[in-house]
């Protein structure tokens, strides 16, 4: 485990992961306005699903920590903690999650069509649909010369869909600077990993494609920055693709609502006991740096998603016929 | 003198329960039968299509599959091929995406080119619809492009009743059945409760048969056809039309294909006025198929010019104002019956 | 007359529980073991059954909030 990652990288990282997990805890309770006592999921200011990233933060700050705005990261229906990593803007995202005129989208796509053109984000709601994508990004990027990179994160369960196949396989043939990362939270909705994936460890598929495989234990954000890091800049050279597969977890049920009957008794408190955000601040303070400054990157990381919120709940609803619009340029 | 016994209750049920009650059934009497897809074991079906299976069959019968689509329907395929009956969930219609080779150039072409010595009796069942805020990639009916493609069945209940009977008439066919439930209608709960969907279903074997459409409601000044969860805002609409004076027949497509155009067209013939409502996009639709099977008949004469009402061509929009502003609804229907009975030729 | 109380131990008491959907109109005849209605914790849903045959009373309507033990409706 490294401790060696550059100062303002491991701060902005702790900064990131609390803004983050901040944005999940106050969509939490939004998306239970109005839906109760009977859970109907068209009601309230957030209708359609929720897919929230708790416990999965370290994922997007220690990749996220090598990116520029130049480069491209396509992301899934978990996007929200890898967005607020890649710097998509904070009020268009919690506008469009709420469904409003100011939104990325003005309201179009909503939390699993996040797209920030800014920054080059973009998500989506089909499994594994956004691996060829960031081929093509890094292709592009290649035949203009330009250092930039690609990042496609996914989950364990679409490693065993065919676009992860045909798009790895790609990679490699065409030597692009594009990155893989599978954030294994052990589920798909309610099947577990080891119920649905033929060996213990995706990176150990990459050998396949002709590429360096990396696997990164204990959901641990230097340990991610450091692999993240290396693979990135292989990128950078033109060495090629790499796989990442980082071992994760989600805190919360594959959608707000999930009864998680298909977790063991226990191992949600388990986890809990291992959120990541307590544990880096613990691990920060150990290496010298100071509460006070942790103290105040939290308030103000805090600050800008309330402020977020805010601003999103006052915005205007777009006008109805806006729906025609945008369906061709 | 003592009272008369009560009549036999009737037994109601929500469609996820018609489904899985249809399956537990059909899979007690066959061994041939099994179920798979994701989620579909332990979990009982996103949808709750599957409730129970796990516990009564085992594993080896009711197989939760890895996102792997293309593989797990290619293997339904093979299956059907050596003999089995095997019952596929597609969880969201708007996933065929990434296996609609293994549906519609493989299961759906078996026998034609077999020459008939190798069926594919499969059912491949799947969720569609939207109007809850699931946005444009879970929202989808695409009732069209399914009905568009020769070789395969297409059915969609509006009840439980009728949803029970086409489940087992569709394992029973010996061609890819694709059983479309309309999510607003399952019964979940949690994503509302059309009412008028629970409805009667008996508790023995029985069939809804297949490429027959129902009459569910008669009438003499239009003819109104839906399927899924368009029947239910037709039928909201007659009742409201009736209070106007106006009588709209109904009519519940219950297949999409093969298409029931001798029902349809009689229907018509008679009340010589048509309005077509469905949740799919427009263009190239059910309406156009309904708008055109009765007009290319020389012995319907219409007294208006037939109307279409569906999903514009644009993707399911996931703000709220925007969705329930494009999608059909009972009063969309008013109004358009409305200017049906306006314009008499 | 039998009252058809809310299950109690299949949930948490601390969950919010509510009835999602009664599967037969207030009147209706029911046979017992038959599921009548449909009470939703969280997205969890649980069965109300009917424990006799006779006329269906609801008496608490779909949409409300239940607690365990709590009459949800008779059978006469």
């Amino acid at each position: 485990m490294t401790r060696s990652g550059n100062r303002n990288d491991r701060l902005w990282m702790y900064a990131t992961m609390v803004k983050s997990r901040h944005f999940e805890a106050l969509i939490k309770p939004a998306y239970f306005e109005g839906k109760t006592p009977v859970f109907n999921m068209a009601k309230g200011p957030l209708p359609g699903e929720m897919h929230l990233s708790d416990g999965q933060e370290p994922c997007a700050v220690g990749v996220c920590a090598h990116l520029t705005a130049g480069d491209t990261v396509t992301a899934t229906h978990r996007p929200h903690h890898i967005a607020i990593a890649k710097g998509v803007d904070l009020n268009g995202m919690a506008a469009e999650i709420f469904g409003k005129a100011t939104g990325l989208s003005g309201g179009r796509g909503g939390h699993m069509h996040l797209f920030d053109a800014r920054v080059n984000f973009a998500c989506s709601g089909i499994v594994a649909q956004g691996l060829g994508p960031a081929v093509g990004a890094a292709l592009a990027a290649k035949l203009r010369g330009e250092p930039h990179v690609a990042v496609a994160f996914l989950g364990e369960g679409a490693a065993n869909q065919g676009a992860f196949h045909e798009a790895l396989n790609l990679a490699s043939v065409w030597r692009v600077p594009v990155v893989f990362v599978i954030e294994d939270n052990g589920y798909g909705i309610s099947v577990s990993k080891r119920a649905c994936t033929a060996i213990a460890r995706n990176a150990d598929r990459a050998a396949a494609y002709g590429m360096p495989g990396h696997f990164v234990a204990g959901n641990d954000p230097d340990a991610i920055y450091a692999v993240a890091g290396a693979t990135i800049a292989r990128a950078r050279r033109d060495e090629g693709p790499s796989l990442i597969e980082i071992e994760t977890y989600r805190l919360e049920g594959h959608f707000i609502g999930d009864a998680e009957g298909y977790r063991p008794g226990g191992e949600v408190d388990g986890l809990k006991a291992i959120d990541p955000i307590p544990l880096y601040r613990a691990r920060l303070l150990a290496d010298g740096f100071d509460a006070a400054d942790l103290d105040a990157v939290e308030v103000e990381a805090r600050n800008l998603v309330a402020a977020a919120f805010a601003a999103a709940r006052a915005a205007a609803y777009p006008e109805p016929q806006e729906a025609f619009t945008h369906v061709f340029a | 003198m003592s009272s008369p016994e009560p009549p036999a209750a009737a037994r109601r049920l929500t469609i996820a329960r018609a489904i899985s009650e249809a399956i537990g059934q059909e899979m007690a009497r066959d061994p041939s039968v099994l179920v798979m897809g994701e989620d579909i074991a332990k979990l009982g079906g996103v949808f709750g299509t599957t409730t129970g299976l796990l516990d009564r069959f085992g594993p080896e019968r009711v197989r939760d599959a890895p996102i792997s689509e293309t593989a797990f329907i290619g293997a339904a395929v093979g299956l059907a091929a050596a003999g089995m009956r095997p019952i596929v969930e597609l969880m969201f219609v708007d996933f065929f995406g990434v296996c609609m080779d293994a549906i519609y150039n493989l299961a759906a072409k078996q026998c034609y080119f077999s020459g008939g010595q190798v069926t594919c009796p499969m059912v491949l069942m799947t969720s569609v619809g939207g109007g809850y805020g699931d946005a444009g990639q879970h929202s989808q009916c695409l009732y069209a492009t399914f009905g568009h493609l020769p070789g395969m069945k297409v059915v969609i209940p509006s009840n439980a009743h009728d949803a029970k009977g086409l489940m087992l008439a569709a394992i029973r066919d010996p061609n890819p059945v694709i059983f479309m439930y309309h999510k607003a209608l399952q019964g979940m709960g949690w994503l509302g409760t059309v009412q008028r969907s629970i409805t009667d279903a008996p508790e023995g074997d029985y069939i809804v048969p297949i490429g027959e459409a129902a009459c569910v409601r008669e009438g003499d000044d239009m003819t109104i056809v839906g399927l899924g969860l368009s029947v239910h805002h037709a039928l909201d609409a007659a009742k409201s039309l009736a209070a106007q004076g106006i009588s709209a027949e109904v009519i519940d497509l219950r297949t999409v294909a093969p298409l029931d155009r001798v029902t349809i067209r009689a229907s018509v013939r008679k009340t010589g006025r048509l309005l077509v409502v469905d949740d799919d996009y427009l263009s190239y639709g059910i309406g156009a198929e309904i708008i055109a099977s009765v007009c290319e008949d020389p012995t319907i004469t219409l007294r208006a010019r037939p109307i279409r009402i569906a999903h514009p061509d644009i993707p399911v929009p996931f703000t709220p104002v925007m969705e329930h502003f494009v999608l059909p609804d009972a009063a969309k229907v008013v109004a358009a019956a409305t200017i049906l009975m306006e314009t008499d030729r | 007359m039998t009252d058809v109380p809310i299950p109690a131990d299949l949930w948490s008491a601390d969950d919010v529980a509510a009835i999602s959907a009664w599967l037969y109109d207030d009147g209706d005849s029911v046979q017992a073991g038959a599921v009548i209605a449909e009470i939703m914790v969280e997205k969890s849903s649980y069965e109300l059954i009917a424990p006799a045959t006779g006329k269906l009373q609801i008496v608490v309507p779909a949409e409300a909030v239940v607690t365990q033990g709590q009459v949800a409706g008779r059978i006469e």
